[in-house]
């Protein structure tokens, strides 16, 4: 068991990787209640061709990932649900674009809750009855987002950015598409995605490492999983250019919704890079467009938005895009102003004083994250999965530099670059 | 006003939150709620609205925010700061002083013109809650959660959204609302939270500094209880047409017991067992063995006493899911529990109450169900008094519980089978 010390945020962190290549990690937190636990796998809707070593390319049914998902807490003994209400834990899981994770919280019974966990995850489930009758449930799912506005802003500005690469896929799938998929394809990707040495397993909480480690070796020594595949991602070319500069649909909402965003053309080299490109993305939109910038008061003077106005970065090794928008009366006049505001900032750059501004927020922010098991736990996984660690981005935060992010502004905001996308108010 | 400090090293953070509170009432409940987004504009120190967020952005990104709601008959506004503990960062001015000053003026000093609110802000502020107003069927779930609780309660405050009436924004001005504001201010209940690396005698003193109130504001006769109205002989039915591709089945049960009473952790467990998890009556039987929804729950506000359930179908199985959940109220009353569902719930909620004791602002929203009902109940106290109910006192809340409303939310073309 290694011990990785993080004294600037007070933190201690305690790792071991075992022999099956399942990595481990404990965070105790001293006086909590609870222990958080997530157990993921680098298994999500993009990961939808893939091959293994003298096997043909598999291309799996869209939303197939979080088809799984679903049927993972069915065991021959019934739902897993009743059996983590029996043990006081509360259970979920959920699948995003790189990972699915499967989690509970508790605050008794933790080693055999924590059994359950590593035990329902690693013991797949299916007949053709069981998945026949998940399609029912699924459908109801796809169709409560399809009624769901910023849902369907955020999923429309995606799908048009790209042509190719999977992230444009809802996550769930459609409905047709899941209609098609068995239990034999469900089994091919749990014995693909599934194998320990490409899971993480995250416990947080007022717990003991060694009692926790000694589980999970006992546990793991149990098992035998075979061979690690060596699994090769495989993703058609993406064009530079947006799949359409504008997409728009119909819902019935109070007032026009808006997103847009920039693709990246050109991808970080490696991890390091990617992780610095995410920093100053982010420090970029707070400057531009976080609720203290002028250019945000004055588009709220405007009444060309609301508090639903935001930006966020989304990036990974294979993709990247920012998008910045929320509900207005006016779509082409918003976009209008924003750009004429960026095409200013382009030419004279941000302000030091603002700058140092938000990165003082985006410090603040990070260290509240960090009183949140559930945060910490999902978003650890998430950097790890993508070769960085949640716990060194304070560094990164303060040693950023005003240039940096006036430089990634200039890289990021390329008009040609750009996708729109808009759910307009349903006609009645 | 009240204090209420809970001293704690848990956390990187002190959490603040002010809870004020007035009875649900037609002429106050949009000036109420407009007075928080006013509010927050500026302060008579920084009346400039970016200035004033600057001010926050360089307490290292201090959180603020409020919320509307209500609570048994109470429209409650609830302001919440977060801050960093001081010994994350080199920081020169101690942020927990700083965070109550900047709260202290927000709530009593705001930014003025000619003696009422600017006016500036205040057109743009009804314009803003005119808009959250009008967003409410943006998000279908909630609307059909709300439209039924309005059907329900149509004679009642509690028909009254906690963001006001869309009617009476025309008519405010910024004299109107300023002294609505002083009246608010007034004659509200104030109860002041602080949870993180302090103690009462700090606060006390911080506070004292911070908020321009008068030595006896905010400390009145405390919360009034809610009144329960009857359910109608026979459910009433209400169907609305929308454009919509899953349809929304809710309904609306009036338990007649409160927070406060005796009964109330059976309750708790009458609402677990029914529909408050995945492995409730509702979620195994609609969802489960069904395939009917995605979610199907029930939830509580127990200081109303009222119930409700919320699931998501397709439009032509109306009638397949209402027989289901109808079904599962009628085991409820028959006793039709079983050791298992008894013993898991227990779990579920115990497991929930001890989970607050993690997060600040839970700690301070359970100690506030105190004030608001005049009961005190430890989360120790409720865990054993959860531990001890048995199906008999189950059955006991069953039998008061009356289905009052069938709210159906469908779309415009779908049949109904």
């Amino acid at each position: 068991m290694k011990t990785l010390a993080y004294p600037v945020v007070q933190e201690t962190l305690y790792y071991e990787q075992m022999p099956n290549g399942l990595s481990v990690y404990v965070l105790p937190k001293k006086g909590f209640q609870k222990t958080y636990a997530t157990f993921t796998t680098r298994f999500g809707s993009v990961d939808n061709q893939f091959s293994l070593p003298g096997e043909q390319t598999t291309r799996v049914e869209d939303g197939i990932a979080h088809f799984l998902e679903h049927k993972m807490f069915e065991e021959p003994s019934g739902d897993i649900f009743a059996t983590f209400a029996s043990q006081g834990a509360s259970a979920n899981a959920f699948t995003s674009f790189d990972r699915t994770a499967y989690l509970f919280s508790a605050t008794e019974q933790i080693p055999a809750n924590l059994t359950t966990l590593l035990d329902f995850v690693q013991n797949p489930y299916f007949t053709d009855e069981n998945v026949e009758k998940e399609k029912g449930i699924i459908e109801q799912e796809i169709n409560m987002y399809k009624d769901n506005p910023d849902w369907r802003v955020y999923t429309g500005l995606i799908d048009a950015l790209y042509h190719e690469h999977p992230v444009h896929i809802d996550i769930a799938g459609s409905v047709e598409s899941i209609r098609r998929i068995t239990k034999e394809s469900l089994y091919q990707c749990y014995r693909t995605f599934y194998h320990p040495s490409n899971m993480l397993l995250f416990v947080v909480g007022g717990v003991d490492k060694d009692e926790i480690m000694e589980l999970v070796r006992h546990n793991q020594a149990s098992k035998s999983f075979g061979e690690s595949p060596q699994i090769t991602r495989l993703l058609e070319p993406e064009p530079d250019a947006v799949k359409l500069p504008i997409k728009r649909s119909e819902l019935a909402v109070s007032l026009p919704k808006m997103m847009f965003g920039f693709k990246e053309t050109v991808l970080p080299a490696d991890s390091e890079q990617l992780l610095r490109r995410e920093v100053a993305s982010k420090l970029m939109l707070e400057a531009l467009l976080g609720p203290s910038s002028k250019l945000y008061q004055q588009l709220y003077d405007d009444d060309l938005i609301s508090d639903s106005f935001g930006s966020e970065y989304n990036s990974s090794a294979s993709y990247g895009f920012t998008m910045i928008g929320g509900d207005t009366r006016d779509p082409e006049a918003l976009l209008a102003a924003i750009r004429s505001a960026i095409e200013e900032k382009l030419a004279t750059g941000i302000a030091a004083d603002d700058f140092e501004r938000v990165r003082r927020k985006r410090i603040g922010g990070y260290l509240r994250m960090l009183n949140s098991p559930e945060t910490i736990a999902n978003e650890f996984t998430r950097y790890q999965f993508r070769g960085n660690n949640l716990f060194e981005l304070l560094p990164l935060y303060e040693s950023v530099t005003l240039e940096q992010v006036n430089e990634r502004m200039r890289e990021h905001f390329r008009w040609d670059q750009m996708a729109v996308s808009i759910v307009d108010k349903a006609k009645t | 006003m009240r204090l209420h400090v809970m001293p704690t090293k848990r956390f990187k953070t002190f959490a603040i939150s002010l809870y004020a509170g007035v009875p649900l009432a037609e002429s106050s409940v949009t000036t109420t709620a407009l007075t928080p987004f006013v509010l927050r504009r500026g302060t008579q120190a920084t009346p400039e609205t970016l200035a004033f967020r600057e001010r926050l952005d360089n307490l290292y990104g201090a959180g603020f925010g409020f919320d509307i709601y209500k609570r048994g008959d109470a429209q409650i506004v609830q302001f919440r700061m977060d801050v960093i503990n001081d010994q994350f960062v080199s920081s020169g001015t101690p942020l927990l002083a700083a965070a109550l000053k900047l709260l202290g003026e927000i709530v009593t000093d705001p930014a003025l013109e000619d003696g009422v609110f600017r006016g500036k802000y205040v057109a743009a502020e009804k314009m803003t809650l005119q808009k959250r107003l009008e967003a409410i069927i943006n998000d279908k779930i909630r609307y059909a959660a709300e439209r039924c609780l309005a059907e329900m309660c149509r004679n009642e405050p509690y028909r009254l959204h906690a963001l006001g009436k869309l009617d009476d924004l025309p008519g405010i001005s910024s004299e109107s609302l300023y002294d609505a504001y002083r009246g608010w201010l007034g004659q509200a209940e104030l109860d002041l939270y602080v949870a993180g690396d302090t103690t009462l005698a700090e606060v006390e003193q911080l506070a004292a500094e911070a908020f321009r109130l008068e030595p006896s504001a905010g400390a009145g006769a405390g919360y009034a209880r809610s009144e329960v109205g009857q359910a109608a002989e026979e459910p009433r039915t209400v169907i609305e047409t929308l454009d919509v591709s899953q349809g929304k089945l809710n309904m609306g049960l009036r338990t007649h017991i409160g927070y406060a009473d005796e009964a109330y952790p059976a309750l708790l467990m009458y609402n677990g067992i029914l529909g408050g998890y995945p492995h409730s009556k509702l979620f195994l039987n609609v969802r489960e063995k069904a395939s009917l929804a995605y979610y199907a729950a029930s939830r509580l506000d127990g200081h109303k006493g009222i119930c409700t359930i919320q699931s998501g179908i397709e439009i032509a199985n109306f009638e397949q899911a209402k027989t289901i959940i109808l079904a599962q109220l009628q085991s409820m009353k028959e006793g039709q529990i079983s050791e298992l569902e008894l013993s898991q719930t227990r779990a579920m909620i115990s497991n929930q109450l001890r989970e607050m004791q993690d997060s600040a602002f839970e700690m301070i929203s359970y100690d506030f169900n105190s004030v608001l009902s005049g009961k005190s109940r430890t989360a120790a106290e409720l865990i054993s008094a959860i531990e001890a109910a048995d199906v008999e006192q189950i059955v006991q809340v069953a039998d008061k519980v009356e289905l009052d409303t069938i709210y159906f939310l469908r779309g415009k073309e779908a049949q109904l089978a």
